[in-house]
C-alpha cells in the first residue's frame, strides 16, 4: 500500500528511447492501467518500477522512498507475467509460497496465507499439482494467487489475461477489479486491450512511442481526449477523422467538409475563436452517428442529418457498424439493427453534435 | 492408401531400422560378454561355441570373473577409475554449472572472448597435448620437488580441465533455454542472485547437468592415452590395466573380456536409473516456460 512516483523517467536501449520523459503519480490503493499500442513502452515502463530494468535517467519512488537503486527483492512488490512464469519445478502450493518462504516467515503463517489466498481464488483443490497439469486459467489464477500471499505494497501485472480466452477473460476482469477492493493495494496494469483499459482503470495513462500521451479516467479519457492519437486508440471502431475549415459568418461558428457543412452548437463555439479559417480535423466517434429513428429524443440544435452512401456493413448482433461516404470522406456509423442499409444505397444517418471533436492538424492536439 | 495403414507401415520400417542398429550396437557387447565365458584355449582357436568339458557337455566357464581378480590387480584399477572418474566428473560439473550459468545470464568484460576461447580450445585434438603435458608433469616434479605424474590429483586436474570447457558449453545451452521470467519472477518473490540460480536455474536444468556428468564419467572411464602415460602402476585406470592380461608371456583374452564386462556394469547401472535424465539432458527442450 503505497504510492508510486515516476519523475521524467527514461528508458535508453543503446539508441532506442523506449521510454520518454514519464511523469506519472500513482496514488495509494489506486487501480492505474497503462494502455497503449505494441511496442510503446508500456512493459519497459513497467520493469523499471519492479526494478528488472535500470532507469536511464529520472527518479522512481515508491512511497516516500527513492528506489532506483534498491534491488528488486527489496521494493516489496509482486508481479504477474503475461506468460504466469510459474516455477516449473514446483507445485502449485510451493509457487504460491516461495516468497514467503525467502522471506523466513514462520511455517505456519505461510500455511494459512497460502491456503487462505488458495481459497479465494478456488484453488484449494489444485495445491498439490504442477503448473504443467493447470488449464490457462488455473495458471493464471495461481500467478495471481503467488502474488497475493505476498501481501505487497504495489501489484505489477504486464497482460494478465492476454493468454486467455474471451469469455474467461471478461470472467477475470470482474475478479481482478473485485480482488482490488478486498485487497486495497496499488495496482498497476499493463495491457494493449482498451476493454480492459476501459473497465478495470480507475485511472487510465495512455502512452505512444514512450511518451505519455494523457493520465485521467476512463470516462474523461474516452469523452475528452487530449489528442487525435489518444481519441483514435480509444473505442472500436475508431474515431472518423475528417478533414475541412472553420469558418465564422454571422457571430456563428461553422464546419465546412469536403461534402457537408454543419453550425457548431454555442456550448463549444467559443474554443474554435483562434482557428477560424484554418485547418482543422474533426473527430467523431461512430456511435454518435446514428440512424434517424434512433435520434428523434435528440434535441433539435444538437442534430445534424446528413446524406451519406453506404460502402458495406458489419452486422455486431446488437447493432449494425455500417461504413458510408459522404461525397470523399469516410465514416463509420453505428445504427439499429431495424434498419437494412443496403450496400450502393442512400442512407440518412444524424450526428449527435454535442459529442464532437476537433484537433489541430499540426499538433494533433483536441481543440475541443 | 488409409492414412493410418501408411503410418503402420512407417512405424514398422522405422521400428526395423532401429532393431538393426541396435543389433548392431549390442553385437560387440555380446560379443564380450559371450567370449568372457569361453576358456582362453577356445578363444585362441576361434572355437565358434561354448567351451566343452572333457565329456562333451558345453561349459561356462564362470572361473574367469573369479580368476580376473587374481591375474592382475584388478581391484586396485577398479578403485582407481572410480575414484579419478568420480572425482573428475565433481569437480567439473562443479565448474562448468558455474561457468556455464554465469555464461547464460551475465554480460561482463570479456564474456563474449571467454565462450568463444572455450570452443576454440574444442579445435584441438587431444594428442597434441600428451608431449607438452608430460613435460610439464616431470619439469615441475623437478623444480618443486612434487611429484604429479603417477598421482591421482595429476589425472584429475588434465580431466577437469579437459571436460570443464565442453560441459560449459553444452550446460550454457540448457540454461539459456530456461525462460527469463522465471527468474525475474524468482528475484521479484525475493531472491538474490546466488538464490535465484539454487532455487530455480539449478533445479530446472538438472536433466541437462546429470547428462553432462555422465557424459563426462563415461568418458574418462574410457580414456586411455592420458591415463596410459601419466599414471604408474599403483594409480593406473582399467583401460591401462586390462591390457596386461595380454602380456609377454601369457595372452589370457578370456580374462579380459571378463574384466571389460565388469568395467561396463557401473555403467550399465548409471544408464539403467538415469536414462529418464538422459533423454531429456540429449534432447534438450527439457524445460518449458
Ligand atoms: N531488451 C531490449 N533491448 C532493446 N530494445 C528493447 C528491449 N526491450 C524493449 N525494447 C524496445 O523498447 C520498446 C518498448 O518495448 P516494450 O516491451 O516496453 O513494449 P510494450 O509496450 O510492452 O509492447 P507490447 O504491447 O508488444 O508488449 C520497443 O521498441 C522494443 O523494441
Ligand atoms: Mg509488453
Amino acid at each position: 500500500m503505497a504510492k508510486v512516483v515516476l519523475e521524467n523517467v527514461f528508458k535508453y536501449f543503446d539508441d532506442v528511447v523506449a521510454v520518454k520523459s514519464v511523469n506519472l503519480e500513482i496514488k495509494d490503493k489506486e487501480f492505474v492501467v497503462l494502455v497503449g499500442p505494441s511496442g510503446c513502452g508500456k512493459t519497459t515502463t513497467l520493469r523499471m518500477i519492479a526494478g528488472l530494468e535500470e532507469v536511464s535517467e529520472g527518479k522512481i519512488y515508491i512511497g516516500d522512498r527513492l528506489i532506483n537503486d534498491v534491488p528488486p527483492k527489496d521494493r516489496n512488490i509482486a508481479m504477474v507475467f503475461q506468460s504466469y512464469a510459474l516455477y516449473p519445478h514446483m507445485k502449485v502450493y510451493d509457487n504460491m509460497a516461495f516468497g514467503l518462504k525467502l522471506r523466513g516467515l514462520p511455517k505456519k503463517e505461510v500455511d494459512e496465507r497460502v491456503k487462505e489466498a488458495a481459497e479465494s481464488l478456488e484453488l484449494t483443490k489444485l495445491l498439490d499439482r504442477l503448473p504443467k497439469q493447470l488449464s490457462g486459467g488455473q495458471r493464471q489464477r495461481v500467478a495471481l494467487g503467488r502474488a497475493i500471499v505476498r501481501n505487497p505494497q504495489v501489484f505489477l501485472m504486464d497482460e494478465p489475461l492476454s493468454n486467455l480466452d474471451a469469455k474467461l477473460r471478461v470472467q477475470m476482469r470482474a475478479e481482478l477489479q473485485r480482488l482490488h477492493k478486498r485487497l486495497e493495494t496499488t495496482i498497476i496494469y499493463v495491457t494493449h486491450d482498451q476493454v480492459e483499459a476501459m473497465t478495470l482503470g480507475q485511472r487510465v495513462a495512455v502512452i505512444l512511442n514512450g511518451e505519455l500521451q494523457q493520465v485521467d479516467n476512463p470516462v474523461s479519457i474516452y469523452e475528452k481526449p487530449a489528442n487525435r492519437f489518444v481519441a483514435g486508440f480509444l473505442g472500436s471502431p475508431q474515431m472518423n477523422f475528417i478533414k475541412g475549415v472553420i469558418r465564422k459568418k454571422a457571430g456563428k461558428y461553422s464546419f465546412e467538409a469536403e461534402a457537408f457543412t454543419f453550425v457548431v452548437p454555442p456550448e463549444v463555439d467559443g474554443l474554435l475563436a483562434a482557428n477560424v479559417d484554418k485547418e482543422v480535423i474533426f473527430g467523431m466517434r461512430p456511435e454518435d452517428l446514428w440512424d434517424v429513428p434512433s435520434s428523434t429524443w435528440l434535441e433539435e440544435q444538437h442534430r445534424f442529418n446528413i446524406k451519406v452512401k453506404v460502402d458495406f456493413r458489419e452486422m455486431m448482433g446488437s447493432d449494425i457498424n455500417v461504413y458510408v461516404k459522404a461525397g470523399k470522406d469516410q465514416m463509420i456509423g453505428r445504427i439499429g439493427t431495424f434498419a437494412d442499409p443496403k450496400p450502393g444505397a442512400e442512407l440518412d444517418l444524424v450526428m449527435d453534435l454535442r459529442k464532437i471533436h476537433f484537433f489541430d492538424p499540426e499538433t494533433q492536439k483536441a481543440i475541443i | 492408401m488409409p492414412y493410418y495403414l501408411k503410418k503402420r507401415i512407417t512405424d514398422i520400417i522405422i521400428n526395423i531400422v532401429m532393431l538393426m542398429f541396435l543389433g548392431l550396437t549390442l553385437l560387440p557387447i555380446g560379443w564380450m560378454v559371450f567370449s568372457s565365458l569361453k576358456s582362453s584355449t577356445d578363444i585362441a582357436i576361434g572355437r565358434v561355441g561354448l567351451s566343452q568339458t572333457l565329456d562333451g557337455r558345453p561349459k561356462i566357464q564362470w572361473e574367469n570373473y573369479v580368476d580376473m581378480w587374481k591375474n592382475v590387480n584388478f581391484g586396485l584399477y577398479l578403485k582407481n577409475s572410480l575414484i579419478i572418474c568420480g572425482a573428475t566428473m565433481v569437480i567439473a560439473m562443479l565448474l562448468s554449472t558455474l561457468a556455464s550459468y554465469s555464461l547464460s545470464r551475465f554480460k561482463f568484460p570479456g564474456s563474449d572472448l571467454f565462450s568463444n576461447t572455450i570452443l576454440a580450445t574444442q579445435m584441438i585434438p587431444a594428442i597434441m597435448y600428451l608431449i607438452p603435458l608430460y613435460i610439464m608433469f616431470v619439469k615441475f616434479t623437478v623444480m618443486t620437488g612434487i611429484q604429479v605424474k603417477g598421482t591421482y590429483w595429476g589425472l584429475i586436474l588434465i580431466y577437469s580441465a579437459f571436460f570443464t570447457p565442453f560441459s560449459i558449453w553444452i550446460l550454457r545451452g540448457f540454461f539459456a533455454s530456461i525462460p527469463k521470467e522465471l527468474e525475474e519472477s524468482a528475484r521479484i518473490d525475493g531472491c538474490s542472485a546466488l538464490q535465484v540460480f539454487w532455487h530455480i536455474a539449478l533445479p530446472l536444468a538438472i536433466p541437462g547437468i546429470i547428462a553432462t556428468g555422465i557424459f563426462i564419467f563415461l568418458t574418462a572411464w574410457d580414456e586411455l592415452m592420458f591415463a596410459w602415460v601419466l599414471t604408474n602402476g599403483d594409480t593406473m585406470t582399467i583401460p591401462v590395466g586390462i591390457r596386461l592380461f595380454v602380456g609377454n608371456y601369457q595372452n589370457r583374452f578370456d580374462l579380459m573380456m571378463a574384466a571389460a564386462t565388469v568395467a561396463t556394469l557401473p555403467l550399465v547401472v548409471l544408464f539403467f536409473f538415469l536414462q529418464k535424465y538422459i533423454v531429456a539432458g540429449l534432447t534438450a527442450g527439457a524445460v518449458k516456460g
